[in-house]
């Protein structure tokens, strides 16, 4: 049963991985890429300096997960 | 406006106070409150990525390309969301194999190869000289500008202190401070291994000035200058409506390629670059620090890039868009602001930055080529000293210098022509190369040795010539030719355009080719060789190393003439210093079993030896340390041995299913159980048929005699061709053939068949696959293992071949420790009999001799070997007469003994009515002749009788040694002599029967050639003469001191304590 929610966390947590090489790479910030202002900042700019802090906070969200995975299990191994 | 000493002076000042954290930090340590326990201590210290390159260079970046900044950040934020993953995986190798750098890593994964650890170092020494010069250069540079800012060009440091000569100029200066400050904190004691606590505090609180620094400018510019990020950004685009470029991508100057490429080398320099793995592996005090990093390091970077662009669009605002000085917008703003100390602030954030990157950078370098370069030179060249730890040390510390002259250098030749950032990214690229070998390393067990150094030396070559070579010819070193017409004018052979592929950026055209190589030969190599058995091995070790159920391979080793503890000791403290030694070997025994001698027990010592290795791998890495440990055991004469054979051919181990492991694990039970040979044999098979299904399994051994297969266990369908039938030796069968050339006979499918011999029986009992393997002992066959299957075909896989073989070889380790144990039981029954006969011989001896009145009797038997062929007896008569007896059977084997049992037993029972000796001896001899073919031994005897009251003496001698006879009276030793032959020779012999009077004070002496024909080491008998002077001299001894004075001196005669021959001695004294 915990077991398998450590292997939901870790399927997740490739998921996100995928997800983070998309979402950094082209062609999909190709979508900010213009000359349009957001309140008079360039959409790539707001985007990162959003994206980034976010993308830590999901690492946060899952090391907060793992650690209390970890507390029910004394074999924190996840491979 | 700050006058160059005061900069001169805080920065010193600053070094200081780093010096005192270090030294406080080591402090804590002894005392075991360790400062890296703080996980954040471990996030600032992996910020050691961040050197001046960002510190400066950011800035630079953001104002001359826009948005290309941030890949070198965004890559290691995704990388560190893996790290709980694949860092885990690196720390936890690491902390079990001891491992201490990046060469040392691959090394160790790729059979601790010593060429692969030599040829990491020198690409890592390669790869880091100019990132190391692009620190010196950002540190003089700044250096510079901040104590003459508005000098042109900068005088430099030199005009501060005038007495310095010229070429002294303000690059060398901070080259040094630096390099002592590396050899300061890195090289305190030799342990590499060791983390340094010092060090990695310096490091956190440069990290977390570098961030105050920065933040401190960033708010200062946003803030204070402007009216915050969207005054900043409006500014801007009014200024320069044309600059909107620098924030979009796919554009000329940052296309979509180079953006991914830059992501990518970022993501691998996080992990590879060597002293990221340093800090991030080496230096790391608890796995779950981690955690805490995964976000924390990220965190860092995003803070450390926040004011990036603010400071970056400032700057152009306040320069009229001028670029060329945009490296050091963070130092000029607040400079030509009137914030002199801001800007100090600043610039101790770059010395930090920089000063971080060098010290870790050239510790880690010079471990690697301490490591990896001097101490193999110092083995191969056998060089033989007391004691290498003091030599040792100071190598390293001279490396450390050595490590930062060598970015010195690169920066006086090349670096000053060439931009800040290309520095950082060629040194990215380099660490990349490592990618493949590590991470293939990580996860694959087939890659090998060959596929990464290969993969590693094209790598590095393509780097070298698409990247370093295009720097050359910028820096004017080699002619631009070779840029536009290729190497030797061959268009191909353009450095940025190889092989024709245009329309790239350096970076992206590099990165492609050098990983393409790099890769392809990795994988190609790897798919196409196996890895050696001790490297399948050191695979497993890291591939499963998260594993919680990791195999137990490579435990079933032993060490012939094993070394002791204190040797292995004495081995350590000549590479690391007898104190430490002491203590590592204190904690091994620790927790050990020690055996009652106070040694450690046997299947301790290959521990022990993997320990001393692993310890030794701490100070000099892990190739030389298997190199020292194997020479050194190899000298003495020792050497690994299997003990059993079952996971010692580990390309099965890790090939084979849990279901085949756990088939070989219960036979080597089997066999490790020690049952008898038949039983082995029978529960193997009967696994064997069990676990696969077998219809037959058959073990035959070779009968030397008869040169035929003889069935000694059969499991299956009991078919009279087939498991019983004995199998003559010929090429015709599958199963001689098998035999006769030593190799597996395998039969996928019985459908085709092409030995007719054997393919009627086996067509005709329906069997649709087998197999026969050789039972191979050192090399040998003694018999062979077959399996039939009646119902599938193609069991035999290749996988399934190596594990039948293995269960052959177990096989014959049976059968030998069976023959072993049968030899061991014969020739301890033949001990036991010999012992039975011993001691049956002695009692038939006279246990006592009598002590009369009149005369004493004393008697010994010696016999040379466990039995013999002396008997002496002492018989009495009627009255007080009594017969002694001596004799002597040639020989001192069974046969011997059982003559002169027989001899006695006819004595004894024939006493009664023979009561001469000529008597006793004449029907001796027609007993000898008429029941034993004496052909080969021969008995000679002396029969004496004495009366005492008539104090006569009558002797009779069958061929033997004339007894000795001192005569007190006359003072003189008289030989007894009577006519007669040895035994058995003729039928009728007369035996002459003399007696002589005997006087108060006579000895008589009787003795066997075993006395007189004692050799000394000249070859010279002992002889007559000795032994009639002897007993002259015996006058006032007792009988039992006579024999034990001419034991004694015929002992010192030979010099031997034991006798060639058995001795036999009776001393008769005349008493009254």
């Amino acid at each position: 049963m915990k077991d398998r929610q450590g292997d939901s966390t870790k399927e997740a947590w490739i998921l996100c991985l995928i997800l983070g090489v998309i979402l950094i790479n082209f062609p999909f910030i190709h979508i900010f890429n213009n000359q349009k202002m957001i309140f008079g900042i360039p959409p790539l700019v707001l985007y990162f300096y959003i994206g980034w802090p976010a993308s830590i906070g999901v690492t946060w969200l899952f090391v907060r997960q793992m650690n209390r995975e970890s507390r029910y299990r004394d074999d924190e191994t996840m491979e | 406006m700050i006058s160059g000493q005061v900069v001169l002076l805080i920065s010193l000042l600053y070094i200081a106070l780093l010096f005192v954290v270090a030294f406080y930090a080591d402090r804590q340590r002894k005392r075991g409150k360790s400062v890296l326990s703080n996980p954040h201590v471990y996030s600032l210290a992996l910020a050691i990525y961040c050197t001046s390159w960002t510190f400066y260079g950011s800035v630079g970046r953001a104002a001359t390309s826009g948005l290309e900044f941030l890949p070198i950040y965004l890559g290691p934020t995704l990388m560190a969301f893996t790290w709980w993953f694949v860092l885990r995986k690196m720390v936890r190798i690491s902390k079990e194999q001891n491992i201490v750098s990046i060469a040392d890593f691959i090394s160790s994964r790729y059979d601790r190869s010593a060429l692969l650890g030599a040829i990491v170092t020198l690409f890592s020494m390669f790869g880091i000289m100019p990132y190391i010069a692009l620190q010196l250069k950002a540190v003089a540079s700044t250096l510079d500008i901040l104590s003459n800012p508005l000098a042109l060009p900068p005088k430099g440091l030199g005009a501060l202190v005038s007495q310095l000569p010229p070429e002294v100029d303000t690059a060398f200066i901070v080259t040094l401070v630096l390099g002592l400050f590396g050899m300061l904190f890195g090289a305190r004691h030799l342990d590499s291994s060791e983390r340094h606590e010092g060090l990695v505090a310096a490091v956190a609180l440069e990290s977390l000035i570098k961030l105050i620094a920065f933040l401190a400018i960033g708010i200062f510019v946003t803030y204070g200058l402007f009216d915050g990020f969207l005054d900043i950004f409006h500014r801007f685009f009014a200024q320069f409506p044309e600059r909107h470029d620098l924030f979009q991508l796919g554009t000329e100057r940052t296309p979509y390629t180079k953006w991914f490429s830059l992501i990518f080398l970022s993501m691998m320099a996080i992990m590879f670059l060597p002293r990221q793995f340093h800090i991030m592996v080496t230096e790391i005090a608890d796995e779950s620090q981690i955690k805490k990093a995964m976000w924390g390091f990220p965190a860092y970077m995003f803070l450390l890039n926040l004011f990036v662009i603010p400071i970056a669009l400032g700057g152009l605002i306040l320069n009229g868009g001028d670029t060329s000085q945009a490296d050091f917008f963070v130092l000029t703003l607040p400079l030509s602001t009137g914030h002199p100390w801001l800007a100090l602030l600043v610039f101790l954030g770059g010395l930090s930055a920089s000063a971080g990157m060098v010290m870790v950078s050239s510790v880690t370098i010079s471990t690697m080529i301490h490591n990896h370069l001097v101490m193999p030179l110092i083995l191969r060249l056998n060089i033989h000293l007391q004691d290498f730890s003091g030599i040792l040390i100071n190598l390293k510390r001279l490396g450390i210098i050595g490590v930062v002259f060598l970015g010195y250098f690169y920066f006086k030749i090349i670096g000053d022509s060439y931009a800040l950032v290309n520095m950082g990214l060629i040194s990215f690229m380099a660490a990349t190369q490592f990618a493949p070998a590590v991470i293939g390393g990580l996860y694959w067990k087939r890659a090998n040795r060959r596929a990464a150094t290969t993969g590693l030396i094209l790598g590095f070559a393509l780097w070298f010539y698409t990247l370093l070579i295009p720097s050359f010819v910028r820096s004017g070193w080699l002619d631009i030719s070779i840029l536009h017409d290729g190497l030797y004018g061959i268009e191909l052979l353009k450095p940025l355009e190889l092989f024709g592929l245009r329309g790239f950026d350096m970076f992206s055209h590099s990165l492609f080719w050098s990983l393409l190589f790099n890769i392809s030969a990795y994988l190609t190599i790897s798919f196409f060789s196996r890895p050696s058995d001790s490297e399948a091995l050191q695979a497993e070790k890291f591939v499963d190393v998260l594993r919680a159920d990791k195999a137990v391979s490579g435990k079933l080793k032993r060490i012939s003439k094993a070394p002791t503890i204190m040797e292995f000791v004495d081995l350590m403290s000549k590479f690391i210093g007898e104190k430490q030694a002491n203590t590592a070997i204190t904690g091994f025994l620790e927790n050990r079993e020690i055996n009652a001698r106070g040694g450690l027990a046997d299947h301790e010592i290959p521990n022990l030896k993997a320990f001393t290795e692993r310890t030794l791998a701490g100070y000099v890495g892990a190739a030389p340390a298997r190199i020292i440990l194997e020479n050194y055991l190899s000298t003495r004469g020792s050497r690994m041995e299997d003990v059993f054979d079952i996971f010692g051919s580990v390309t099965i181990s890790h090939a084979a299913s849990r279901e085949q492991l756990s088939v070989l694990y219960d036979a080597a039970q089997i066999v490790a159980s020690g049952a008898d040979l038949q039983k082995t044999l029978d529960e193997i098979l009967s696994l064997l048929s069990a676990q696969f299904k077998f219809d037959l399994c058959v073990i035959r051994f070779l009968e030397e005699e008869s040169m035929t297969l003889v069935v000694k266990s059969q499991q299956g369908m009991s078919s009279v061709h087939f498991g019983q039938s004995e199998r003559n030796l010929n090429m015709d069968t599958y199963i001689g053939q098998a035999f006769l050339s030593n190799v597996t006979a395998v039969v996928n499918d019985t459908d085709f068949l092409d030995k007719p011999a054997s393919a009627e029986i086996i067509l005709r009992e329906g069997i649709t696959c087998f197999a026969h393997t050789p039972i191979i002992l050192e090399g040998e066959p003694v018999g062979v293992l077959s399996a039939f299957s009646r119902s599938v075909k193609g069991i035999f896989t290749n996988e399934f071949v190596a594990l039948f073989e293995n269960l052959a070889g177990q096989i014959a380790l049976a059968w030998r420790n069976d023959e072993q144990l049968q030899g061991l039981l014969e020739v301890h029954e033949q001990e036991r009999e010999m012992q039975i006969a011993k001691n049956i011989q002695s009692s038939l001896l006279p246990a006592e001799l009598p002590e009369m009145e009149e005369i004493s009797v004393a008697g010994l038997c010696v016999p040379a070997h466990q039995i013999g062929g002396d008997y002496f007896d002492y018989l009495p008569r009627d009255g007080s007469c009594f017969d002694l007896i001596i004799a002597d059977v040639s020989g001192h084997n069974i046969g011997s003994a059982l003559i002169m049992a027989e001899t006695r037993t006819f004595i004894h029972a024939r006493a009664d009515s023979l009561r001469q000796p000529s008597d006793m001896l004449h029907s001796l001899n027609r007993f000898f002749f008429d029941n034993m073919d004496c052909s080969d031994l021969f008995v000679t005897m002396f029969y004496v009788q004495y009366c005492p009251d008539k104090r006569t003496l009558s002797y009779s001698s069958a061929g033997h040694n004339h007894p000795l006879l001192w005569r007190e009276k006359e003072q003189k030793v008289d030989p007894l002599d009577a006519e007669g032959l040895i035994f058995g020779i003729k039928p009728d012999v007369a035996f002459e029967q003399n007696s002589t009077p005997l006087g108060k004070g006579d000895i008589l002496l009787l003795y066997t050639d075993g006395i007189i024909e004692a050799e000394d080491s000249s070859g010279e008998f002992f002889g007559m003469e000795r032994l009639g002077k002897l007993l002259q001299e015996a006058g006032n001894l007792t009988s039992q001191e006579i024999i034990e004075r001419i034991m004694n001196q015929v002992r010192i005669f030979t010099g031997l304590r034991h006798f060639k021959d058995d001795i036999t001695l009776v001393v008769m004294k005349v008493l009254k």
